[in-house]
């Protein structure tokens, strides 16, 4: 499954490498990161690390095929 | 043992202990407040309502000052708080439960040793819950008990326990969740009844003036709008407003630094951790990045780390600015949770492939200040098996492996190593955990490979010998020699022993106990005593292999050290394997009464500890079965022997199949099933050496399958070869001669069998019933009529009844003459007899609650448990019993089971 995860404010170099297997894109001071999410324990473990890193995650959706 | 402190001498609070491996304090300890803490009071009042409510949960994002707020307010009570800090590694109900207790205890509240304590890492003992409820629900002011981080809690069966106990608890019990995520309890429901305290997200955001009055503490005077900027742009997040004031501080224009992060579109966390760092001298940098990968740390494990012998004064400064760590007491530190992560990041990119590294120093520090369970998940880190493996091996916590809470973790740990790592220590874990998943190919391979191995490092050539023996017995060169490794010859000891116990190889455990006897001479104390399990795990294979060898006495003389060693988490399973075996040989030798009070002391033991499996090692169950048998009570055998079905594969050893062949075929032969009783005896055993007591048992349901057949002269001949050597196999045969039509024979066997073998009265009291069956024969109705009151007479303690059951048509008169003079043998007389017809129908149907009532009452829960787990009062449940007595026509509660169980009612 795709997914993007939409974060609010500018992800620093740094902090996107806590998500290596994710792309981003950084747009109108947010950040999307966006990629294959593996099954439903990737999901929340992905929603985990933007909490533990103090992200606020203003959308997540599943993108089509 | 820097820093890890044992947990007190107490005896409570090391019986909480679970594996004698000291719990780290600093879990206990409720976090200091820095010297910039603000109280604020709004939320402190709104927390005073904790004390009204059952279930409080403070939650928020991290870094939202939820701890620090709940950590003022507990040490602000005028009494001790339970503080649990939760940790990601314990994942299983047993480990927090285990450690709950502990906290209780260390908070000092007092908590009766009955409770129990969890010995297995997924599983709480069945009644522990309701027990420590119904003791909390007798205090007159409530424990308050506060659970930190409780989102690394994820296994919805904990929320459902905590929510058991806190219903159950009633008003003796206050819980604060202090949480990221909303936790599995129902809240809606506390909601609904007013039981509910929540502080929430929006509630701990900082207002305006209070972030006024907290860069105040940093000595940061705003004009108000730029506050305000301040709070919008952080949403009045506490850590964001404890960055900014350090970033801003020692800026020449702090005002215009700030307007500039306002203005800023980076990730707030991100952008003022980086500006934090960059101030940071680099000395500083570089430890903040390294202690990173660690949970807690003390100055000296930093030390490790940057290899510099700066770390004391850095992280009391750090602390002193509320700049990333914060104080756990005992000169322990930890990095703010959100901080971690994202220096974690900063590390990777700075300093890629350094992180193994990293783990492998703080593995090897760890090691040298005695706290295993962290040296080894930071030796698992850094992927240096042969230190991990090492390092436990060389701690004398093999017995770790096969028993106690973190078998599960370690399996699970160990499970990672590949097959690249190489050397005796990695051989023996690999052997340890195919032993005890009963791999005996490939344990037995690595075991091999293991003793080689050390046998090189004692430098001896690999003769042609045999490498066991070698390895174990080797002479010792006292100089020179590591303590490694004896620690690593003791632990080949314990695999060899285990290996021989499994294959049924007496001699093999004997060798393996000498070499292990001599070893712990030569082993540190302090160690050995740490590890009890060690000790125990050994003497219950040594004899166990004695006890399938036939040798009843040398088996019960190692048996009985295991069975009457000091009670503890850590020896939970030896013990109720010992016991179990103690059982089966009381049985074996004709004593129901004993068998049967070792056996119910090995299930009491599974219960207390919530062994893995359902039944432990099964051996209790097993004799209960058989004693069942006896008893002629057939459907509480049949019940056991299915109870005892699962049974720990470590422990399942010939004995154990033994035993349960000799219960199910003996159920079977009660039942008239000679066919499956014939099956299940002569089901083979493979073992290395014919075990006598098998052998013997089977030959008796062979023999008295041909007796029932009609075929006496079968019947004899196959007990005959053994009836020299065991009095109940002699019984057997007399009994044979007997049917075959003679009778002086019989006597003749009788009066052979040596008197000097303690049988108990399952044997004596067959023998006697041969006696009066011959004597009836011979007419002599005198001595018949005496033998058979003295049969009574001795089966009477233990409820033997299986024997006159058996005895056929002749022994009905006697017995219903004597019935009315000898009362107290109410179950051996003729109506009880009779019993094999079919039970008297119920009367009236039970409602459904009564089942449940008596579904409880079988599994031995007290009347005060049943309500707790039906959520009703204790006399509605007396009410209950009350009419499932009445139905079933009993007056005691072991009746109604035993009547309900006749009627297949459970």
């Amino acid at each position: 499954m795709r997914y993007e995860i939409r974060v609010d404010g500018h992800l620093s170099e740094v902090l996107t490498r806590v998500f290596p297997e994710l792309d981003h894109v950084v747009m109108s001071g947010q950040t999307v990161l966006f990629g294959y999410v593996v099954d439903e324990a990737h999901l929340y473990g992905l929603l985990a690390r933007c909490q533990s890193l103090g992200l606020r995650v203003l959308e997540m959706r599943q993108l089509p095929e | 043992m820097a820093g890890l402190e044992e947990s007190g001498t107490d005896p409570a609070a090391s019986y909480a202990d679970p594996q004698g491996d000291p719990f780290l304090r600093t879990r206990f300890v409720i976090p200091a407040r820095p010297v910039t803490f603000l109280r604020r009071e709004r939320l402190v009042r709104h927390l005073d309502e904790a004390l009204r409510t059952p279930l409080t949960m403070v939650n928020g994002a991290a870094g939202a000052g939820k701890t620090l707020l709940v950590a003022d307010w507990a040490a602000a009570r005028d009494r001790p708080v339970a503080w649990l800090t939760t940790d990601a590694a314990e994942q299983g109900p047993g480990m927090l439960w285990a450690y709950l207790l502990h906290a209780l205890r260390a908070s000092g509240t007092s908590l009766p040793a009955e409770i129990g304590c969890p010995a297995d890492a997924s599983r709480v003992p069945p009644n522990l819950l309701a027990r420590l409820a119904a003791e909390l629900s007798t205090r007159d002011r409530p424990v308050i008990v506060v659970l930190d981080e409780f989102d690394r809690v994820i296994d919805p069966e904990i929320a459902d326990q905590l929510e058991f106990v806190l219903h159950h608890a009633g008003d003796g019990l206050r819980l604060i969740l202090v949480t990221r995520t909303e936790p599995l309890l129902p809240l809606h429901r506390y909601r609904a009844a007013g039981d509910l305290t929540e502080i929430r997200g929006a509630e701990l955001a900082f207002t305006a003036e209070e972030a006024a009055e907290l860069l105040g503490l940093h000595g940061l005077r705003l004009p108000p709008h730029a506050t305000h900027g301040l709070v919008e742009r952080t949403r009045g997040w506490a850590a964001g407003l404890r960055l900014c004031a350090l970033a801003a501080q020692e800026n020449p224009d702090p005002e215009l630094y700030l307007k500039e992060f306002e203005a800023d579109r980076t990730t707030v966390a991100d952008f003022l951790l980086a500006e934090v760092l960059r101030r940071q001298p680099p000395e500083t940098q570089d430890l903040l990045l390294r202690v990173s990968v660690l949970d807690r740390f003390r100055p000296e494990l930093v030390n490790a780390l940057t290899e510099r012998t700066d770390a004391g004064p850095i992280l009391a400064g750090l602390y002193r600015e509320n700049a990333f760590v914060e104080h756990l007491g005992q000169d322990w530190y930890r990095l703010h949770p959100l901080f971690g992560e994202i220096l974690q990041a900063h590390l990777r990119v700075r300093s890629p492939g350094l992180e193994p590294e990293l783990h492998r120093r703080a593995a090897h520090w760890l090691r040298g200040s005695g706290a295993l369970t962290e040296t080894l998940c930071q030796g698992a880190a850094a992927g240096d098996w042969e230190f991990t493996a090492g390092a436990l091996i060389d701690d004398f916590a093999i017995g770790w492996l096969f028993t106690g809470l973190r078998s599960d973790e370690l399996a699970e740990l160990f499970a990672r190593m590949g097959p690249e790592a190489a050397g005796p220590a990695t051989d023996l874990v690999r052997a340890a955990g195919d032993l005890s998943r009963r791999d005996l190919d490939r344990g037995l391979r690595h075991l091999r490979r293991a003793e080689q191995g050390l046998t090189a490092e004692l430098g001896l050539t690999a003769g042609p010998g045999d490498p066991a023996e070698q390895a174990l017995t080797a002479e010792w060169s006292p100089a020179g020699e590591e303590p490694g490794l004896v620690a690593a010859r003791l632990s080949c000891a314990l695999l060899e022993a285990l290996a021989a116990r499994l294959t049924g190889a007496p001699g093999r455990a004997e060798r393996a106990a000498t070499a292990a006897e001599t070893l712990c001479d030569q082993a540190p104390a302090h160690l050995l005593e740490r590890h009890p399990e060690l000790t125990a795990l050994l003497l219950a294979h040594l004899g166990s292999a004695r006890l399938w060898a036939g040798r009843f006495d040398d088996a019960s003389a190692a048996l009985s050290r295991v069975a009457g060693a000091s009670a503890g988490a850590s020896t939970a399973l030896a013990r109720e394997d010992s016991l179990g075996r103690l059982a089966l040989i009381d049985y074996l030798n004709g004593w129901l009464g004993r068998a049967e009070r070792k056996a119910r002391a090995a299930v009491t033991e599974t219960e207390r500890y919530g062994l893995p499996q359902p039944s432990g090692s099964g051996m209790g169950r097993l004799v209960l079965a058989a004693v069942a048998v006896d008893r002629d009570d057939l459907g509480r055998a049949r019940a056991l022997l299915a109870e005892a079905a699962e049974s720990d594969p470590a422990l399942r050893d010939p004995v154990m199949e033994a035993g349960r062949a000799i219960a199910t075929a003996r159920l079977h032969l009660a039942r008239g099933d000679t066919r499956a009783a014939l099956e299940a005896a002569e089901r083979a055993v493979p073992a290395a050496v014919i075990s006598p007591w098998a052998a013997g048992q089977t030959a008796l349901v062979v023999s008295a399958a041909h007796l029932a057949g009609g075929r006496p002269e079968t019947a004899f001949e196959v007990l005959q070869p053994l009836s020299d050597e065991q009095p109940a196999c002699a019984v057997g045969a007399a009994r044979a001669q007997l049917a075959a039509g003679r009778p002086g024979a019989a006597i003749d066997l009788l009066d052979g069998v040596r008197s000097e073998g303690g049988a108990g009265p399952a044997v004596t009291v067959r023998a006697l019933l041969v006696r009066a069956q011959a004597a009836a024969e011979s007419g002599d109705a005198v001595s018949s009529r005496r033998l058979v009151a003295q049969a009574l007479r001795e089966a009477r303690r233990d409820g033997l009844r299986r024997p006159f059951v058996e005895a056929g048509p002749w022994i009905r008169p006697f017995l219903d003459a004597m019935a009315p003079r000898v009362p107290a043998t109410d179950r051996a007389t003729p109506g009880a007899v009779a019993s094999d017809g079919p039970p008297l129908p119920l009367v009236e149907e039970l409602s459904g609650r009564e089942r449940d009532v008596l579904g409880r009452l079988a599994l031995t829960m007290s009347t005060e448990e049943i309500a707790a787990d039906l959520y009703v009062s204790v006399n509605t449940v007396k009410t209950h019993l009350k009419s499932v007595y009445r139905k079933l026509a009993v007056n005691r509660r072991n009746d109604a089971v035993r009547r309900a169980r006749e009627l297949n009612l459970l």
